[in-house]
């Protein structure tokens, strides 16, 4: 048995029309025929011949993805925000968790020097650039984050094994912080100067503005810079309007007039490279324009608060103690297809790992005290202790 | 409670923060915002005159009562208004908020204008123009506590005042501009859910950081009340309610906290509630899984546990352990072969696996004879 014809390739997205080195096989998993080290060197060339722009992930049905900021959120939306979609998030007029998820949004657009416009009800959005976060360590020290193709998580005692030195090779060639796709933003630190200064940042106020035509054409003429054509992408734009009907602007009270920007914004999106990231406080519209921005989304998250010292909740979850909020996922993005995404699960909790680090966390379940309640909702495997009951083969 | 909420108004602003704001908010069946906003207001004065608070003075904006009331109101509680250190200044809105007497008196030939020359209070006679409103506050303000650092309080008498003359998104404007005004230490008023939309109450929650909702002890459908009460009971219990406070913390997270207050000869008084009613969250939480992720020093023991299958490097042949107890040979190993749950010894730095057998009668397992394949 050849072991090197076992070695599995770790697989690499790349759109379909990418020249493959591998004849007749597109982004597949097949042995190659040649030996590993030249698998490896081939799997990086491959990459560096696919027009390699630093924060675009290719994905299925040639959709392009930027990153959240967030891991976690990335991988629960399958990637990231598409390119050309329209990103809500339904803000809780009681925390203000919605500011943690656009300011990861803005930081790594910044990183990987992406144009940005930020509009915010403030008189002076520019002071909010001063509190977006720096990307944090690398992911050496993070033990959480496992590698599904490693396989070391399943030892079995096989004697072919020792056959298998070389196996263990790591297909990290973006571990250079440069080009990693999503960062680990550090909300204690600010961000350095110079991702600042001289950057593509547009800042707006929406505070004055009467009507929203102004907005609107700022959002237009930013968005001009990406046209979404056949030939390959320069870069991405990324659109974050935060609050959008807060109260205190002037056209707040113009529901009809809100409703059809974001419509076209909505539709000016989606013939460009660009994600836009729009904050809204739900309980500020009427029900149902509400729902009818919530049918806008392409994207629809929504960040609540949760009580404080809440003895109940801190009996049923684990980890109640370093929740800040809930985050749910209410829509994902699926553009230029017609399967819908289904999580597994669609609440999560925010926390801030060492008070620095957002981390989204699928809400557990606290272990029931195995003396009070029956035991088959205590564990998952077990058949050893249950009782043995009549159906028992 | 109401004291968290005067220490929270007394605290006030953190420097680069806005200054805490706080709503309260009453209805028809149970009508005594008005009472809890006099004795904060109370409990707010004599904090400044002590010393006490972060702010030095007090800007009260009077929609529904006259200057004087107040004045009479805070002498009747023992507050020095008088003193030789101006604290309180008043916004008088309630005389003439629309400058119609002012007219009046003008059209009328020759008519002398009455001003108010009442101890503490100016006069405002456009009470549509927010901006204006805001400046006049501010220079109020400005005028008790001088031009230096020192920060001053803002009350708002009754925001549905303003809001008969004013939008709501200017109000919005107005209560925000207040609370990021570097000189503004805190700021709260009253408002009457009752007498506007939804939204009105739902935009006013939006802009403050503590909510105070004063209601009936008894909550009855539609606010109606019980059919089979007493009258003498009905009015006992009118005086009675509960004042529920959400406070809205820095981390995000939502502190509620609920007291039963009781109104005597318009004193009010507050004590904690006796029986808790607790109102358990379980709409937040639709789907819980269990925790199938190992925490951190969980891995770390995990990883430390020795499985029977593998060499240990010791050059021993590895006895398979088939949970029967009748295996008398002394083992320096670990116990192999695991159930659902692998437990660690505190004590050794190994790991421990154990297992607990169905029956003894069961026929031995398919580990005793093992796959050439398998390394043992």
């Amino acid at each position: 048995m050849d072991s090197k014809a076992w070695t599995l390739i770790k697989l690499i997205n790349c759109r379909p029309d990418v020249h493959n080195h591998w004849p007749g096989v597109a982004g597949s998993r097949e042995p190659p025929l040649k030996s590993e080290s030249t698998a490896s060197t081939l799997s990086t060339k491959s990459l560096l011949t696919i027009t390699y722009t630093p924060g675009l992930k290719y994905g299925p049905n040639g959709t392009i993805f930027i990153s959240s900021g967030i891991p976690d959120l990335d991988k629960i939306l399958g990637g990231g925000f598409p390119l050309g979609s329209l990103v809500m998030v339904m803000e809780d007029a009681e925390a203000p968790h919605h500011m943690l998820l656009l300011r990861n949004f803005m930081s790594q657009g910044l990183v990987h020097k992406q144009p940005l416009l930020y509009a915010s009800p403030s008189k002076d959005p520019k002071g909010f650039l001063g509190t977006l976060p720096t990307p944090g360590a690398s992911k050496d020290d993070k033990s959480r984050d496992h590698d599904p193709e490693n396989e070391n998580g399943l030892r079995i005692a096989w004697q072919y094994k020792k056959y298998f030195g070389e196996n263990q090779h790591h297909f990290d060639s973006n571990r250079d912080v440069k080009h990693e796709y999503c960062h680990d933003f550090d909300l204690r630190k600010p961000l350095e100067k110079h991702f600042i200064s001289g950057q593509h940042i547009d800042c707006v106020s929406i505070l004055d503005s009467p009507n929203l035509a102004a907005l609107r054409d700022r959002c237009a003429t930013f968005l001009a810079q990406f046209p979404r054509n056949d030939s390959s992408i320069s870069s991405a734009g990324r659109i974050s309007i935060q609050s959008f009907c807060a109260p205190q602007c002037k056209y707040s009270n113009m529901e009809w007039d809100m409703l059809s920007f974001i419509r076209s914004l909505r539709s000016v999106i989606r013939s460009s490279n660009a994600v836009a990231v729009v904050t809204f406080p739900p309980s500020l519209l009427s029900p149902s324009f509400s729902r009818r921005w919530q049918h806008m989304a392409d994207t629809l998250l929504s960040v609540r608060a949760i009580p404080d010292e809440d003895k109940e909740m801190a009996k049923l979850l684990t980890g109640y103690q370093d929740m800040v909020g809930l985050l749910n996922v209410h829509k994902v993005a699926h553009i230029n297809t017609q399967v819908p995404v289904i999580l597994d699960a669609t609440t999560f909790s925010i926390k801030l790992q060492k008070r620095r680090f957002l981390v989204l966390e699928s809400l557990n379940q606290a272990p029931i005290d195995s003396s009070s309640g029956t035991s088959y909702g205590t564990s998952a495997s077990c058949s050893g202790s249950s009782k043995s009951g009549t159906l028992d083969f | 409670m109401a004291e968290s909420i005067c220490r929270a108004l007394r605290d006030g602003a953190l420097q680069g923060e806005h200054a805490p704001a706080l709503t309260i908010k009453d209805s028809i069946a149970s009508p005594f915002g008005f009472h809890v906003f006099t004795h904060l207001l109370t409990q707010l004065s004599s904090n400044i005159l002590a010393a006490k608070s972060q702010s030095r003075g007090l800007v009260l904006v009077a929609f529904s009562r006259s200057p004087s009331f107040y004045l009479d109101l805070l002498n009747r509680k023992g507050i020095d208004v008088a003193s030789s250190q101006k604290w309180i200044e008043i916004l008088d809105c309630y005389t003439d908020p629309l400058g119609w007497k002012d007219a009046l008196l003008a059209s009328e030939n020759g008519g002398s204008l009455s001003n108010e020359a009442s101890t503490g209070a100016s006069l405002c006679r456009n009470v549509k123009d927010m901006d204006k409103l805001y400046s006049s506050i501010i220079e109020l303000g400005k005028g008790i506590v001088g031009q230096g650092k020192v920060r001053f309080c803002v009350a708002i008498d009754s925001v549905n005042e303003i809001l008969r003359h004013a939008s709501i998104s200017s109000v919005a404007g107005l209560l925000s501009n207040l609370r990021s005004n570097d000189r503004v230490s805190s700021i709260f008023w009253l408002s009457h859910s009752d007498l506007h939309e939804d939204r009105v109450t739902a935009v006013l929650e939006y802009m403050s950081s503590m909510v105070a909702s004063i209601e009936p002890l008894n909550q009855s459908a539609n606010g109606r009340r019980c059919n089979w009460e007493s009258l003498p009971l009905l009015e006992h219990n009118y005086w009675k309610g509960r004042f529920h406070v959400r406070f809205k913390r820095r981390n995000g997270r939502v502190r509620v906290m609920s007291e039963e207050f009781h109104v005597e000869q318009s004193a009010i008084n507050f004590r904690s509630i006796s029986s808790e009613d607790e109102i358990v969250n379980r709409s937040l939480l639709p789907k819980v899984q269990f925790n199938l992720q190992l925490s951190e020093k969980e891995q770390i023991d995990r990883a430390k546990v020795v499985l029977p299958f593998e060499h240990q490097g010791t050059g021993k042949p590895i006895q398979i352990y088939d949970g029967r107890r009748s295996l008398t040979d002394g083992k320096s190993e670990t116990e192999p072969v695991s159930t659902g749950i692998l437990q660690t010894n505190e004590n050794s730095s190994k790991g421990e696996i154990i297992y607990l057998r169905d029956s003894d009668d069961e026929r031995p397992d398919s580990d005793e004879d093992p796959d050439d394949d398998l390394d043992i």
